[in-house]
């Protein structure tokens, strides 16, 4: 019997293109139950690895096991056992949702109650619409429920929600905390981090081909993220100067507004107070969290529109 | 290899076909209205009959004769032209390739007929025609053919020789009979090689591809699945050209076991050729662009509308080294000639064709790390 104590583990992956190093020995594992959020830049290996882990990329070495089973040796087993929404996903164009969901359920053999499925992924009115008159929401929950016909163990979705309006996303999340509910393991790979924060059990960042961090939500941002931040709207420019002689790092954007580095909500107070006593006047004040966000900036160093936190480093 | 799995893809491929109304008229009834149309171009009716507009100047008994003999056996429909005015002229204002003119002294016995242009004591019967007119020969072939039989009736010998046709096939055979068994191997290789490229670079570029590569679905459950469904349009679209050849042309064709023989091979040939050049075709535009630069050549260059043995040698040559042209000979000595060797012999070569192109093509097409 393999060990399926975890659900994927991730044991010195590389993945190598001729000289580039895409994928640079990472390791890590995901936990049966949890839901798994993979983020990363453009090009940080992020597909890469997901596909090998999927089975449908070969790694230049190291090893990965998914629910025990080596994903070199077992594909075949594999493959029955997880449901995969790949980027982009994308069906027949005429054929319909019933259709698809039964095509899917006999390539994987099995009795999937599609009328259930369609009722998860809230599709049961939209049955009989073939595919290329869905809209890009529902395409999507049809890639979910396409991932789920066999029902998996480990549920592979990549990137569910990007260019989704936002109605359509929140739809989209309520089909997976469903998925989380039901004590499904869920590998996430997704671009936004409000996604991540508010799904995810663990969150893994990788970047030019490294795991640059690995942990829950709440423990990276207090980590990687000390700071909150204060965004003056529409204020004088000599605003700018009084709160850096205050002593906190700031900037001034393109946009005219200015971005204030705090620690707590005391200095919020303290700045407005000093701007009012300099006759100047502010708009709108928006106050932010340190969040996700901030910590996968930090942690990829990818450039920014705000370099509030990085004038004071 | 998984029947379940081949099925559900048969199952998807034919009903998507079946909603796709354009595919369906490009594989169906596109070599139809080729059959209808060229069949109906080139296949000459059992009685010709031409326009001949004549200008009788001598307006005698004899020259109504000759009149009532052109049109005995309805081979010309005459129609008069005014005798005042010049027969040249009358050709060009009317568009006529063809005017034959009666002298004035048709009539006149034969010591009178001194000073007019001809042989010996011969009648001149002008024609006017227009030699830039491409079906102006056979009339005139079949009018000078007319005029020889009435100069050879009116000497009164009995003809010195006679030609009679024996044809080397057991029956009479028409243009059309030597055309279906062409289109029914384009309208094959069409169907298969265009869908092959088209249905990969779709699935390639929309990313299906990439879906289905992560479920249980072999290279060989596609592949079979691919050749089937390739089979069934087949089967369908040749019974639709064989139907429409029978029913409008009354065709005289020879249909046995190897007509689905053939097309089985044919089908195997060119989803193995398609399958080799996928890699070519990654989007839907360059994958029309490679089926149409394999199609054309092969379509005019195998003798599928016209017989290879028209072309120069080197052309000639070139064809048989053409898949298409094994298919058309093998159709051809199966259908026309009921020659079993020489069937045995193209169907076999396409075969083998087959079989080394499947074989090729399944080694290269690479499932899971193509998208």
């Amino acid at each position: 019997m393999p060990n399926a104590e975890h659900a994927i583990v991730v044991d010195k992956l590389c993945k190598r293109y001729g000289t580039l190093l895409a994928v640079d020995d990472i390791s890590f594992t995901v936990e049966q139950g949890e839901v798994f959020a993979f983020l990363g830049p453009n090009g940080a290996g992020k597909s890469v690895t997901v596909e090998v882990i999927e089975t449908v990329r070969t790694a230049t070495s190291g090893k990965v096991t998914v629910l025990g089973l080596d994903v070199r040796k077992r594909k075949a087993e594999i493959v029955r056992r997880i449901g995969v929404l790949p980027q982009n996903f994308s069906s027949f164009d005429r054929i319909t949702v019933r259709e698809s969901l039964r095509y899917y359920a006999r390539v994987f053999g099995c009795k999937a109650d599609i009328d259930a499925l369609m009722d998860l992924t809230n599709l049961s009115g939209k049955a009989n619409a073939q595919f290329n008159t869905l809209s890009g929401g529902l395409k999507q929950r049809l890639g979910i429920a396409a991932a789920l016909v066999n029902d998996p163990e480990v549920v592979f979705l990549d990137e569910p929600t990007t260019g989704l309006d936002p109605h359509a996303r929140r739809q989209v999340w309520d089909v997976l905390k469903g998925l989380k509910d039901r004590g499904k393991t869920v590998f996430l790979t997704t671009h936004y981090m409000e996604e991540a924060e508010l799904l995810a059990d663990t969150v893994a960042i990788i970047s030019n081909g490294k795991i640059v961090a690995i942990d829950s939500p709440a423990r990276l941002t207090e980590k990687h993220a000390e700071h909150a931040r204060l965004t003056l709207e529409s204020v004088e420019a000599a605003a700018l100067g009084l709160v850096q002689k205050m002593g906190f790092a700031s900037t001034q954007c393109d946009d005219g507004n200015i971005r204030v580095r705090i620690r707590c909500a005391d200095d919020v107070r303290a700045i407005l107070e000093e701007i009012q006593r300099a006759g100047l006047t502010v708009r709108g004040v928006d106050v932010r969290k340190p969040n996700l966000e901030e910590v996968f900036l930090k942690v990829t160093g990818a450039p920014r529109d705000d370099s509030a936190g990085d004038s004071s480093a | 290899m998984t029947p379940r799995i081949i099925a559900a893809n048969l199952g998807v491929r034919l009903r998507s076909f079946y909603r796709e109304r354009s595919a369906m008229f490009f594989t169906f009834a596109f070599p139809v209205i080729l059959v209808l149309v060229f069949g109906t171009i080139f296949t000459k009716p059992e009685h010709l009959n031409f326009d001949l507009p004549v200008q009788d100047l001598s307006r005698t008994e004899s020259s109504a004769k000759l009149l009532e003999a052109l049109t005995a056996d309805h081979t010309f429909r005459i129609a008069q032209v005014p005798t005042d005015i010049d027969a040249t002229q009358y050709a060009k204002e009317h568009k006529q390739n063809l005017v034959l003119v009666i002298p004035k002294n048709f009539d006149a016995p034969p010591g009178q007929r001194l000073g007019q242009r001809g042989v010996g004591n011969a009648v001149s019967l002008t024609y006017v025609y227009d030699p830039s007119s491409t079906s102006v020969t056979t009339k005139i072939q079949v009018l000078d053919m007319m005029v020889a039989a009435m100069n050879q009736k009116i000497t009164g010998m009995p003809p010195h020789f006679i030609l009679v046709p024996a044809s080397i096939l057991p029956e009479r055979y028409r243009f059309i009979e030597f055309f279906v068994p062409g289109i029914i191997a384009m309208a094959i290789m069409t169907s298969c090689l265009s869908n092959a490229l088209n249905m990969n670079a779709e699935l390639r570029q929309k990313g299906i591809l990439r879906k289905l590569a992560t479920t249980p679905i072999t290279r060989a459950d596609w592949l079979v699945a691919s050749i089937l469904y390739q089979l069934i349009l087949s089967v369908i679209s040749t019974a639709a050209i064989l139907l429409v050849s029978y029913a409008v042309f009354d065709v005289r064709l020879h249909i046995g076991v190897w007509l689905p023989l053939i097309v089985v091979v044919e089908v195997i040939a060119f989803v193995g050729i398609g399958m080799l050049l996928t890699p070519f075709a990654k989007e839907a535009e360059s994958a029309s662009a490679v089926a149409n630069a394999f199609l054309f050549p092969m379509m005019f260059l195998s003798g599928t509308f016209f017989p290879v043995e028209m072309m120069p040698a080197f052309l000639q040559a070139f064809a048989k080294l053409l898949p298409l042209y094994y298919v058309n000979e093998a159709l051809r000595a199966a259908m026309i000639f009921v020659d079993d060797p020489a069937t045995m012999h193209s169907a076999g070569v396409t075969a083998l064709f087959a079989a080394v192109v499947f074989a090729a093509g399944t080694f290269k097409t690479r499932w899971d790390e193509e998208t």
